[in-house]
């Protein structure tokens, strides 16, 4: 039967499902050891309380749909926006700061890219109620150890300040649309347009203009910094100066300056951040992994005015960029696969036929208690339910990739586990032990 | 020695002067020997990995970092709206996109666009009629037409654009115009410019700054030796700029 998936969804089975878990295991992990609490949102909500602010691309991007009173709906297209409701609504005089973290799905109208489809999985973390360069700097310094704690070797974080851009354009008092054209050609990095664009300007003062042409030179290491001092036209230029210099003492404090970048020149998303911003990159993956910064007006529209500053990281993206880099999580199966030997005189395996399962369901009865406290020490046990023969039972286990097969025989005390595994790319013999024998059963664990 | 920048360029009418272009900034480029069928090809300095790609597909490779780098024509990169920093213009592949379409339908009335049919020559086409529209450029039609409250039909070819207006597929066709001459043999007109297009380099967000070193060593060879070549140009040329 044709059973199309609409556009934009996925499903993960095994082998991705459990790397999900193990990053989201990680990082909760993570920024738990941070003090950060996680909440859970919901899916979706009132689209007026999503579209504040949020700009009109992403207002675009939004899934609406009508409730039975005809209000407008959405799914929630990202977590941040949830997360300042929540603490604008709720938890506003609550001891500040709250360090709240996330994880979930959220759902976009965008072009698939980059294993990012309309729905992806996102992990986050806000810090609520505290301004300041160390609150900005813990939440970068988290960023970092977050993907660390996923097991991605190699990525980088570059760090900007809306303030520095904001302040240039206060200095250049530009005509609106030459401002427009301005943000728009430092946003492509387009070198070339800034020296044209300047040409329709020929009142800026000679600092102005060199302020404006150094712009795409200011990304790189911290000596960025020093560079921009000489390009400064005012104090709001001087301030985001200094807010990111605090920074890179800090986060050389925290040993992660190795990982991050300056990028004076970053003017994405400059209406929503009010300070710090960042984005992180994986070597091959091409597209941000993560994205984050500070935004002390968003809460505003909900409640009490609150700093806040945090990140959001696309876990389909951090999939990806790990398996870029040759991790590829192994796919889950059971440790073995055990079957009960029929009793004497039985009518003998079913290998499988119709019916098998309930005609020797008495068969199983003393297999499972041994079962029971071998999961307890932490073995992953399946039972076959089919009534195969000791062949068939190799084979089933070979086919899904359980690397061994065996057969409990006996009652208590005198009980015998008969064993047959694949190593490597060996199969040994079926072999006897004692079903007590747990000291050999632990070792079949974590191969 | 770090891992080549890889490079992605057209195929096409931009290779030459690209490649002329990253030789002059000096960077080892590869030799037309081996007749242009394989489709990696490594500088011999290790410096760039080459990779030649169809001109629409330039954009795509570098946008998703399979090229960390790459030169697209102004005209694909806008039409593929394709999210990739362009750190420098390149002075060759000038073009112009233009709106154009057979010279009987133009009404005398000033500023107003109106094509003919090929087969109805003698009904005057409103613009709010819905003109159809033979492009290789539907985001940008589209984006023109749509700006001037105008719901354009689009007919999306892969190619012979001018066919379509002579045959009344079409009432305008947007296409590509260098010096006009096909355009003038099939008897169109030239109506609107949408876009004035030249070469660009390209570079992928991540390698701008995972490879920050050697990308910005790519573009300030390159603009070196486009600063180079716009002096050589004015000398020749007594000081006019011949590019126009």
């Amino acid at each position: 039967m044709d059973r199309p998936l609409p556009e934009g969804v996925r499903d993960l089975l095994f082998a991705d499902t459990a790397a999900f878990r193990r990053m989201e295991t990680a990082l909760q992990a993570t920024w738990s050891a941070w003090g950060y609490r996680e909440i859970h949102l919901p899916t979706f909500e009132y689209a007026d309380t999503l579209a504040t602010d949020v700009g009109s691309e992403m207002d675009a991007e939004l899934y609406r749909f009508f409730d039975r009173q005809g209000r407008t709906l959405a799914l929630r297209p990202d977590m941040t926006i949830p997360t300042a409701r929540v603490v604008g609504t709720r938890l506003y005089d609550q001891p500040m700061p709250l360090r709240l973290a996330y994880t979930g799905s959220v759902f976009r109208y965008e072009p698939p890219r980059a294993g990012r489809q309309h729905e992806f999985g996102q992990a986050g973390v806000e810090l609520i109620g505290a301004g300041g360069t160390v609150a900005d700097a813990e939440v970068v310094a988290l960023a970092a150890a977050a993907l660390q704690a996923v097991g991605l070797p190699e990525f980088g974080i570059t760090l900007g300040h809306v303030g520095f851009f904001r302040g240039l354009l206060a200095g250049l008092a530009l005509p609106e649309r030459l401002t427009a054209r301005l943000q728009e050609a430092v946003a492509r990095k387009a070198e070339a347009e800034l020296v044209r664009l300047l040409a329709d300007a020929p009142a800026l003062p000679p600092v102005a203009r060199q302020a404006v042409l150094a712009l795409p030179r200011l990304t790189g290491s911290a000596a960025v910094l020093r560079d921009a001092e000489a390009v400064c036209l005012n104090a709001t230029m001087m301030n985001a100066l200094a807010d990111l210099r605090s920074m890179a003492a800090l986060l050389d404090a925290y040993g992660v300056s190795d990982f991050v970048t300056y990028d004076l020149a970053e003017v994405r998303d400059l209406g929503y951040y009010t300070g710090i911003t960042f984005e992180g990159f994986a070597p091959g993956l091409g597209f941000g992994l993560i994205s984050g910064g500070r935004y002390d007006d968003l809460i505003g529209h909900f409640g009490p005015p609150c700093p806040a500053v945090g990140w959001a990281l696309t876990l389909d993206r951090l999939l990806l960029a790990r398996e870029m880099q040759g991790i590829v999580e192994p796919e889950p199966r059971a440790d073995v696969l055990l079957a009960a030997e029929p009793p004497a005189g039985a009518a003998g395996y079913q290998d499988g036929a119709v019916g098998a399962a309930s005609g020797t369901g008495g068969r199983c009865q003393a297999c499972l208690g041994w079962a029971a406290v071998a999961r307890g020490r932490g073995l992953k046990v399946e039972i076959d339910p089919l009534g195969l023969s000791p062949e068939a039972l190799w084979q089933a286990a070979r086919a899904r990739g359980i690397p061994r097969a065996a057969y409990f025989a006996g009652t208590d005390g005198k009980a015998t586990i008969t064993v047959r595994a694949h190593c490597g790319a060996v199969s040994a013999d079926w072999r006897s032990i004692a079903a007590d024998d747990w000291e050999e059963m632990d070792r079949w664990q974590n191969r | 020695m770090a891992e080549p920048l890889t490079v992605a360029l057209p195929k096409g009418r931009l290779t030459d002067d690209a490649l002329v272009f990253l030789a002059r900034a000096g960077y080892a480029v590869p030799t037309n020997g081996d007749g242009g069928r394989k489709l990696v090809l490594d500088g011999a300095d290790g410096r760039l990995r080459y990779i030649f790609v169809k001109p629409s597909d330039v954009p795509v490779f570098v946008e998703y970092g399979a090229a960390d780098v790459g030169v697209a024509g102004l005209d694909v990169l806008r039409e593929s709206a394709r999210d990739v920093y362009e750190p420098l213009q390149l002075p060759f592949g000038y073009c112009r996109l233009v709106v154009a379409a057979l010279p009987r339908g133009i009404s005398g009335s000033a500023g107003g666009i109106a094509g003919g049919k090929g087969d109805h020559p003698d009904r005057p086409l409103r613009l709010e009629r819905s003109p159809r529209v033979a492009t290789k450029f539907p985001r940008l039609t589209e984006a023109f037409f749509r700006k001037r409250g105008i719901a354009a039909e689009l007919i999306v070819m892969s190619g012979s654009v001018e066919l379509a207006p002579l045959v009344g597929l079409a009432d305008f066709i947007v296409d590509l115009v260098q010096t006009g001459t096909t355009l003038r043999e099939n008897g169109l007109v030239e109506l609107r410019t949408i876009l004035e297009s030249q070469a660009e380099l390209i570079a992928n967000r991540a390698s701008y700054r995972l490879k920050a070193a050697e990308v910005r060593e790519l573009i300030d060879a390159l603009a070196g030796a486009v600063a180079v070549g716009d002096k050589k140009l004015r000398i020749e040329d007594g000081g006019n700029d011949v590019r126009r």
